[in-house]
C-alpha cells in the first residue's frame, strides 16, 4: 500500500519565521501537536512539535520528565514561553527533519515513526509537502485490512 | 494541481421535505451536512474529474473541522487558514414533491488583518504546486475588496492561471489584474456592469465587456443551462439539450472545475474546454444533492451540449 493512499492530505505548515505566539495558535486552532515548517516553494525544512517548544523554553525539561510532576516548573514554563513568544520557530524546530515520500509504503512510514519516536511524519512529492502520516493512520489502515 | 480558494465557506444542511408548507410544522424526512461554498464545490468537482486538487481558505469552530475531515474523506488535500470564530452555515430545504430548492445563506464571521495576512502567505505558498486556482464566492466581513485581485497578481507571477468567479466590487476589481477566466456570480443580482442578464444579447453584451476590463476569457449564464462563452475575438453559445434538470445549485462551479481541469490538460482546444465544462455542469445539475462523483458522469453529459460559434 503506498503511503499517498492512506496518509491525511492536509499540507497546515508554517513558515521558519513565524513567530512561536503564532505556532501556538496554530496548533491550538487546528487541535495537532506539531506541523512541518516549509519555505516559500513549500518545500519542507523542519519540523517543530509541542514537544521541541517545551524542550527549548524549560532547561529543567530532562528533570521534569523523571520527576512525574511539572508543577515546581509550572511557573517558569509561563515566564519563559511569554519571553521567548516573539522568537521565530526556527530557533526552536528540529532541522534535520524526517519525511517519507508519497509513493513509499506504510511499512517504512511505520519504521520511521516508530524509531525515531515521533508522532507526524511529513509526506512529501519531489521536496514539497503533499500530506502527513501517523501511526495512528497506519494502525486504522491495518485494522481496516 | 487545480487549487481553489473559499474565503467563506459554509457547512451546508440540506433538509428534505415531502411537500413544503410556510408558516405550518414541517416534517424533515432527511438532513444530510456538507461541505459547501463556491470554491469547495469546484474543487469536489475536481476530484470527481480524477484530478488531483487543494482546497484553502477560512475554518473555524467545529463546523470548520467537519468541512475539513469531509474534504479529506473525498481525497481533497486541504490547507485552510483557521480563524477564532466559526463559519457560517447555508441551509436548503429541497422541496421533494415540488421539486424545488431554497438556499438560505448566513453571512460570514468577520476575519482579522492577521487572517488575511497568513491567507495570503498559504496562497503564495501553493502557488508553488498549482497549475490554475479558481477564487469563487463571496467574502467575509473585514475582507478588502480588492483581495481576489491581490490573489490573481501573485497567482500571474508565479505562473499560474487564475479563473475568477464572484460578484460586486471584488469582481470588477480582479478584473483590473487579467485573470484568465472570469465568470460573474448572479445569484445575488442578475445585473453585469449595468447589463441585466435576461436574454441572449444582454449575455452577449455583459460577456464582451468582462473581456473588454480585462479578462482573456468571460462565461456569462443565462436562463437555464445556456452561456455565452467569449474571448477577445471569438463568441460561443453553448447550451444543454437535456431538459431534466434536477438541482441547479452549484452547476456553476462544477462548469468553473470542468474548464479548470480541460485547462490543464495539454493541447485541448478551446472548443473542447467550453463542451467538457458544459458536460460537468450538466452532471452536477442531474444531481438531486451532491456533486457527481466520476468523471464518466461527466463525459456521458458530452452528447447533451451543442455549442456555436457566433
Amino acid at each position: 500500500m503506498k503511503i499517498k493512499d492512506i496518509m491525511i492530505r492536509d499540507v497546515t505548515s508554517a513558515l521558519a519565521d513565524c513567530k512561536l505566539y503564532n505556532l501556538l495558535e496554530i496548533l491550538s486552532r487546528h487541535k495537532i501537536t506539531g506541523i512541518p515548517v516549509v519555505n516559500q516553494e513549500q518545500e519542507v525544512i523542519g519540523f517543530i512539535s509541542q514537544h521541541d517548544i517545551i524542550k527549548d523554553t524549560l532547561p529543567n525539561y530532562l528533570g521534569i520528565i523523571n520527576s512525574g510532576s511539572i508543577l515546581s516548573e509550572f511557573i517558569q514554563l509561563g515566564k519563559s514561553l511569554k519571553e521567548n513568544s516573539n522568537r521565530p520557530i526556527k530557533d526552536f524546530m528540529k532541522k534535520n527533519v524526517i519525511t517519507v515520500d508519497e509513493n513509499d509504503n506504510e511499512v517504512l512510514a511505520a519504521d520511521l515513526l516508530i524509531r525515531n519516536k515521533i508522532q507526524r511524519l511529513p509526506v512529501i512529492r519531489n521536496k514539497k509537502l503533499v500530506g502527513i502520516i501517523t501511526l495512528t493512520d497506519i494502525c486504522r489502515t491495518l485494522i481496516k485490512e | 494541481m487545480i487549487s481553489t480558494v473559499t474565503l467563506n465557506p459554509a457547512l451546508d444542511v440540506i433538509l428534505e421535505i415531502g411537500d413544503l408548507h410556510l408558516n405550518q410544522y414541517n416534517q424533515v424526512n432527511n438532513a444530510s451536512l456538507y461541505p459547501g461554498g463556491k470554491g469547495i464545490n469546484v474543487s469536489k468537482a475536481v476530484r470527481a474529474c480524477g484530478r488531483e486538487t487543494i482546497a484553502i481558505g477560512f475554518l473555524g469552530g467545529g463546523r470548520g473541522r467537519i468541512i475539513e475531515e469531509e474534504l479529506r474523506k473525498l481525497g481533497i488535500t486541504t490547507n485552510f487558514w483557521h480563524i477564532e470564530n466559526k463559519i457560517r452555515s447555508n441551509t436548503i430545504i429541497f422541496d421533494k414533491k415540488n421539486n424545488q430548492h431554497t438556499l438560505m445563506s448566513e453571512t460570514g464571521p468577520k476575519v482579522t488583518e492577521y487572517d488575511l495576512e497568513m491567507i495570503l502567505s498559504i496562497f503564495y505558498r501553493i502557488m508553488s504546486q498549482s497549475k490554475i486556482v479558481t477564487l469563487s464566492g463571496s467574502i467575509p466581513p473585514g475582507t478588502p475588496k480588492d483581495i481576489y485581485a491581490k490573489m490573481i497578481e501573485i497567482a500571474k507571477n508565479r505562473g499560474v492561471k487564475a479563473i475568477l468567479n464572484t460578484s460586486g466590487e471584488q469582481f470588477s476589481k480582479g478584473l483590473e489584474k487579467q485573470p484568465f477566466l472570469a465568470k460573474p456570480d448572479l445569484r445575488k443580482s442578475n445585473k453585469v456592469f449595468g447589463i441585466e442578464i435576461n436574454k441572449k444579447e444582454n449575455a452577449i453584451n455583459a460577456a464582451k465587456e468582462i473581456v473588454a476590463r480585462g479578462a482573456e476569457i468571460s462565461v456569462v449564464s443565462f436562463e437555464q443551462e445556456k452561456d455565452i462563452f467569449a474571448t477577445k475575438d471569438n463568441i460561443w453559445f453553448a447550451e444543454s439539450t437535456h431538459h431534466r434538470i434536477l438541482n441547479l445549485i452549484g452547476a456553476g462551479d462544477a462548469l468553473v472545475a470542468g474548464f479548470a481541469v480541460s485547462s490543464t490538460e495539454g493541447d485541448k482546444s478551446l472548443d473542447e474546454a467550453i463542451k467538457f465544462s458544459m458536460s460537468c455542469a450538466l452532471a452536477s445539475a442531474l444531481c438531486e444533492e451532491e456533486e457527481f462523483d466520476s468523471r464518466k458522469q461527466a463525459d456521458e453529459c458530452r452528447k447533451y451540449v451543442k455549442i456555436k460559434r457566433l
